[in-house]
């Protein structure tokens, strides 16, 4: 398994990771006994303001590490560093975008961005302003006052993203986000999220079903075995930005990964 | 639109031809003005009961005014100790264990069987129907704020977790408006128990009170007064429910509400 | 959140309901409460059995048992069919929908004067009542299940040339089975209040009868506190039973 990570020209050759995950193993108990292993042996190194992606089939662990990374579970064995510090919960520089958006529905959307800001200790007022900032940063500060429930899928989506950037996180980790919206607003969230990529430069790791998808965004993508869940490929996609889907190149990754997947 | 107008056309003409139908039916002497009082007898009864009253010197303000203050009484002392006991029993684990059990039990005892023994422990007076009321509430209540706290959907925890939001904050902010929705249904149906239970507890050892009037009138061989009390029921009942509903919505602008309690 | 083993959840309960009898027996023993008018679970037991001979319990449960399952399944054909062809034939809808949301608001207890007045003090009057208690929930969730079958089911069996009596037979009614098995449920234990507190006020045999007459000739506390906790063991071991049985029907591939 060859290590070719895309070193990008902003994170010099070299520098410790962003990310390390070393040796990290996850087992559940079994009702009745026994144990299931989802993850076996993950090594990763993640530079700073790499954007990679993790594309596999369902039950190959994908969210689970992501969880691990994030400190919202504890590995079985080994462990996460997140610029050098071992990871023991959340709030070490993780912000998290999750499938459902998961936003709260009795606040409204600037009052769930705000609530992405409550663990920082600044006054509610520059809470709210940080608040206005990043929703204009999505561009939906015309819609600071309404419920979730009054918003569309991809509305919903760039004010999870608002409140995962909420902390200023190093890090977004992005759990299927697209997964439920519409072929058209799935491109256009693509679009959106790698301006704010290029805007706030972050380490962003994304988990996606689309093969398409991961080659539109990364810089790397990793593709995981399932049973149990482990590294089968590490791909650099080594294209210019923007990517077209018609492209050659594009083309030989697809089949690359696809061939990967299918194996 | 339209099909709604032949909705209310035909509504009305049914209703219409039913009252003509008892109408005309008693005055040709088929059916028993005793069995089914019509109309005119029911208008004059009712003109009957809001000056003489009956029995005579108690109108039919009140009995509904009796009724409803039993029920308040008993309804609102359910639910000041049910919600946070619920909301204790809720966010402990073993204490929902143990008591699990016992909640079903006392729940599955029909309100009304307490009657004899509350009458033996408290008396035959007003105590005796507030409690009942109380008992009959209370267990609907309890169930549905425990529920409310159990199945809060566990990706808004993860999501406020990924803010490093946890403990009293997580359960204040997070764990306590996404209950609110199930709370207010159970209030809702605790109030339909009220009602239920005033009706059963009222038509012994007084003679006050709506539940005390239609039993009354029976022994009298005054029907009419009877379908009146019942009459004043349904509408007392619709309009509390169309009131508590009002009241959710405005309580819990974001629509979180209507969801499904159970008894 | 977490589902903990089954046996450990089972233990817990038993502790609970071990911790709430050695409560109110110890609280009798201690003198906390009045034995006299509150006894402990051994002494009303006890005292209970002496009193009444154990046929007299079965006998009035028997009572009781027959009038529920009556009135129940009296309420819950006509509730289940009329809810049906309500949300079915639009025509049967406008004449059926707007008298039972006119009745629905009235308690089934209200209806006992004139339960007695049409039908006597006899056994017709408790099939009513409870029938009034099934047949309000299994109307209103039978007639919400058929109104509300994913329309695209029923595009679907259109597109199979299914129509009229047979898609209803199909296609509306299964689909619709989970709602009315939630009504069947609610209406179960409707029936079951709603007789009992029937038997209070009017009834010569039945448990809540039995428990009202030992309370209004003088007798013992102990027969009523076994009477009410009898009541409540019925009304929970046969929601069980019904439980199981939609289980069956339906749990394999609606999985409730």
């Amino acid at each position: 398994m060859s290590r070719t990570g895309p070193e990008r020209a902003s994170s010099a050759a070299g520098a410790a990771p962003m990310i390390d995950i070393r040796h990290v193993r996850k087992q559940f108990d079994v009702r009745g006994g026994g144990e299931a292993l989802v993850l076996d042996d993950i090594n990763l190194s993640i530079a700073a303001n790499q954007f990679l992606s993790i594309v596999g089939r369902s039950g190959c662990g994908k969210t689970t590490l992501l969880n691990i990374i994030a400190g919202l579970d504890a590995a079985s064995g080994g462990e996460v560093l997140i610029a050098g510090r071992r990871v023991v919960g959340p709030g070490q520089g993780q912000g998290m975008v999750f499938q459902q958006h998961a936003l709260f529905p009795w606040l409204t959307a600037l009052e769930n961005v705000v609530f992405g800001a409550r663990s920082l200790p600044l006054a509610k007022a520059e809470k709210i302003d940080r608040a206005r900032e990043l929703l204009q940063l999505v561009g939906l500060e015309a819609s600071a006052g309404k419920y979730p429930r009054e918003m569309s899928g991809g509305m919903q989506q760039r004010i999870a993203i608002a409140r995962a950037l909420a902390l200023d996180p190093d890090i977004l980790l992005m759990d299927e986000p697209f997964g439920a919206l519409d072929e058209l607003t799935r491109i256009e969230m693509q679009q959106e999220l790698l301006r704010i990529w290029e805007a706030r430069r972050k380490t962003v790791v994304f988990i996606t079903h689309s093969i398409g998808e991961a080659l539109t965004l990364s810089d790397r993508v990793i593709l995981l075995a399932p049973h149990p869940g482990r590294v089968a490929r590490d791909i650099a996609i080594d294209l210019p930005r923007p990517r077209s889907r018609t492209d050659r190149r594009f083309n030989e990754f697809y089949e690359q990964i696809w061939s990967g997947l299918s194996s | 639109m339209r099909q709604q107008l032949i909705q209310a056309l035909v509504a009305l003409l049914l209703i219409a031809a039913i009252l003509l139908g008892v109408e005309f039916g008693v005055r040709e002497g088929y059916l028993k003005a005793y069995e089914f009082p019509p109309a005119s007898r029911i208008a004059q009864g009712f003109v009957e009961l809001t000056t003489v009253g009956f029995p005579t010197g108690v109108t039919i303000w009140t009995h509904t005014f009796v009724t409803v203050m039993r029920i308040l009484k008993g309804y609102v002392a359910a639910i000041v100790i049910a919600v946070p006991l619920g909301l204790l029993i809720g966010a402990v684990p073993v204490l929902d264990k143990m008591t699990a059990p016992l909640i079903v039990f006392f729940r599955s005892v029909a309100t009304l069987s307490l009657l004899p023994l509350a009458i033996v422990w408290f008396g035959a007076g007003e105590l005796t129907k507030v409690i009942l009321i109380g008992y009959g509430c209370f267990w609907v209540m309890l169930s549905n704020v425990i529920a409310g706290v159990k199945y809060v959907d566990p990706a808004l925890i993860r999501a406020a977790r990924s803010f490093r939001v946890s403990g009293w904050t997580l359960y204040r902010e997070v764990v306590l408006p996404a209950a609110l929705p199930r709370m207010f249904a159970g209030a809702r149906v605790a109030l339909g128990v009220g009602f239920m239970v005033i009706v059963g507890a009222e038509m012994i050892g007084t003679i006050q009170g709506l539940g005390a009037l239609i039993m009354e009138a029976r022994s009298f061989y005054r029907s009419e007064i009877t379908v009146i009390g019942m009459l004043v029921i349904g509408v007392l009942g619709f309009l509390i429910s169309s009131g508590l509903a009002a009241f959710e919505r405005l309580l819990l602008p974001w629509g979180g509400g209507s969801s499904e309690a159970s008894r | 959140m977490r589902s903990g083993s089954r046996m450990g959840d089972a233990m817990w309960g038993l502790a609970g309901i071990l911790i709430v009898l050695a409560a109110w027996e110890l609280a009798t023993r201690l003198g906390a409460i009045d034995p006299t008018i509150f006894p402990g679970p051994i002494a009303a037991i006890r005292s209970a059995a002496q009193r009444l001979p154990a046929s007299v319990f079965l006998d009035n449960m028997a009572w009781s048992l027959f009038r529920v399952v009556g009135g129940f399944i009296l309420g819950a054909v006509a509730g289940t069919v009329i809810g049906f062809a309500a949300g079915w034939y639009r025509g049967f809808g406008y004449f059926a929908r707007p008298l039972i949301e006119l009745l629905r608001p009235i308690p089934p207890l209200a209806w006992i004067p004139l339960a007695i007045i049409w039908f006597g003090l006899g056994e017709p009057s408790k099939f009513f009542i409870v029938f009034l208690g099934a047949f309000f929930p299994i109307v209103t969730s039978a007639y919400h299940g058929i109104t509300h079958v994913d329309p695209s089911l029923i595009r679907a069996s259109r597109s199979f040339g299914l129509k009229g009596l047979g898609m209803l037979f199909h296609v509306g009614i299964p689909a619709s089975a989970p709602d009315l098995a939630t009504g069947l449920r609610i209406g179960w234990g409707l029936s079951f209040g709603v007789l009992v507190a029937a038997e209070l006020i009017a009834a010569d045999r039945g448990l809540g009868f039995m428990i009202m007459n030992e309370r209004n000739s003088g007798g013992s506390v102990s027969v009523i506190i076994v009477g009410i906790l009898l009541i409540g063991l019925l009304n929970l071991v046969t929601d069980a039973a019904l439980a199981a049985l939609i289980q069956r029907w339906i749990g394999r591939w609606h999985g409730a």
